[in-house]
């Protein structure tokens, strides 16, 4: 399946974008010119790692997935892109090949910039450089904290992080995860089992309530990651 | 103010004009530091910017007893002020694992220069993503690799980059202790302390206590490349 393309990006757009809010109108008119639209459905592959990197994309609504894979098949969930967020690889320097996999969620509509536009952009006005700056260094924030999460992390610490991350509050205020287990464990860094087994624990806590495909999370703050939350909060296993 | 001819061996200014590269001279100061010094710590507002002339650093995340070693910058590299573009807290802390040497330049001086000078501010977007990339082969690495595979993948990433030949091998300074060995593979001293003993016993590094020798390099890289099942 074909992504649905829909050429006219307007500056309304663009405003929704956080990392655009400090550009001047005219040049937020300049960007909108050669940008261009993009429609992606659940599950639809946006690009995959290893693939020459052609543009760098902005998420103008739904959400994207962003996934690491190795060679035996195994995935690995890097980070969960929503609206006004930006991903790909800079289009400036050497990193000429996706690192990563990025795969829509739901229906997703994205703002796109060709590579090569970037790199005429920035040599006429560095005020790109500066947006880029501002998003890579963020990014650069949220992979330290993965490789932490990776590194550090119990594996029930990893698994409460991505209910957390992946929680939608579509239909309560607390939150609901459509994630089967196995989707779960690959973005948690384990086996379906170890999800599974420990899904069951935080239920019989009282932390979350499971029916099928369907986790709704009872208790956000039971399911904080060990940096963020007090000792005593923490779930006896 | 520093000599503008210090900067060819910064790697973020080696490249840049005179004019840029005097720009940053003016502003940056020479400071030494002893082994065990926290340069800036994780949740910090954004450091300096600190150019490395000599020495070593350690980059780490830390969440309750464990800790996560993320890059062992060397003389050439740049850390600092990694958040600054964002406004946001250091993402990491970082410790001299020896003595250091360092340009800084601090953040309002290094503002006021990003602002200024476009080439600075293109070589500073790319010092983040050379270090971007780093951490997403680290993710790589933590994610599908074992810690077998883990601690060969650290040992030949050193002998390539710092490692003299010797007789029956390539020597290079131990640097990290047991634990921060562990630290960087992501697991506990136990495990670093026995998967060394079986490199030992398998003929493929000797180490001393100052020291590691890497008798066969090509058995480790290949050890380092295998990916778990």
């Amino acid at each position: 399946m074909h992504p649905h393309t829909i050429p006219r990006v307007t500056i309304q757009d663009l405003r929704r974008i956080p990392a655009f809010e400090t550009l001047p109108e005219d040049y937020l008119s300049t960007l909108a010119a050669v940008m261009v639209t993009r429609r992606y459905a659940p599950g639809q592959i946006i690009f995959l790692e290893g693939e020459q990197s052609q543009s760098l994309w902005f998420v103008l609504d739904g959400r994207v997935k962003i996934i690491k894979q190795s060679e035996s098949g195994r995935v690995q969930g890097l980070c969960m892109m929503d609206r006004g967020k930006c991903f790909g690889s800079c289009p400036l320097f050497s990193m000429s090949h996706n690192p990563a996999t990025a795969e829509a969620l739901d229906n997703v509509t994205l703002c796109v910039i060709p590579a090569d536009t970037v790199a005429s952009l920035t040599k006429r006005d560095p005020k790109l450089v500066r947006v880029l700056t501002h998003i890579y260094s963020q990014r650069l924030q949220h992979l330290a904290r993965v490789s932490e999460v990776l590194g550090a992390w119990t594996v029930g610490d990893r698994i409460n992080d991505c209910l957390l991350t992946y929680a939608s509050h579509a239909d309560g205020a607390e939150g609901c995860v459509a994630l089967t287990h196995e989707r779960l464990a690959a973005l948690a860094g384990t086996v379906r089992e170890v999800v599974t087994r420990h899904l069951k624990r935080l239920e019989h806590h009282g932390v979350i309530r499971s029916e099928s495909g369907r986790i709704t999370i009872l208790n956000r703050d039971a399911l904080r990651p060990p940096c963020s939350r007090n000792e005593s909060q923490l779930i006896s296993m | 103010m520093v000599s503008g001819a210090i900067l060819s061996d910064i790697k973020l200014a080696a490249e840049l004009s005179p004019r840029t590269q005097r720009a940053i001279a003016e502003k940056a100061v020479q400071v030494d530091y002893m082994p065990g010094i926290e340069l800036y710590q994780q949740g910090d507002p954004p450091s300096p910017l600190h150019m490395l002339l000599t020495g070593r650093v350690k980059l780490y995340r830390q969440s309750r007893d464990r800790c996560q070693i993320l890059a062992l910058p060397a003389n050439g590299d740049s850390i600092g002020a990694e958040s600054l573009p964002t406004g946001g807290t250091s993402p990491y802390a970082a410790t001299t694992l020896t003595q250091v040497r360092a340009l800084v330049i601090s953040t309002v001086d290094l503002q006021v220069l990003l602002d200024e000078l476009p080439d600075f501010q293109e070589a500073f977007l790319r010092l983040i993503t050379e270090r971007l990339k780093q951490f997403v082969t680290l993710v790589h690495d933590l994610a599908f690799r074992d810690v077998t595979s883990r601690l060969a993948m650290v040992l030949v990433a050193r002998a390539e980059v710092e490692g003299r030949p010797q007789d029956g091998g390539v020597l290079f300074d131990r640097l990290l202790s047991q634990q921060e060995y562990a630290d960087v593979v992501g697991t506990a001293r136990e495990v670093v302390y026995r998967t060394f003993k079986r490199f030992e016993d398998d003929g493929l590094v000797s180490m001393t206590r100052r020291h590691i020798l890497i008798r066969d390099l090509d058995t480790l890289r290949s050890i380092g490349q295998q990916e778990s099942r």
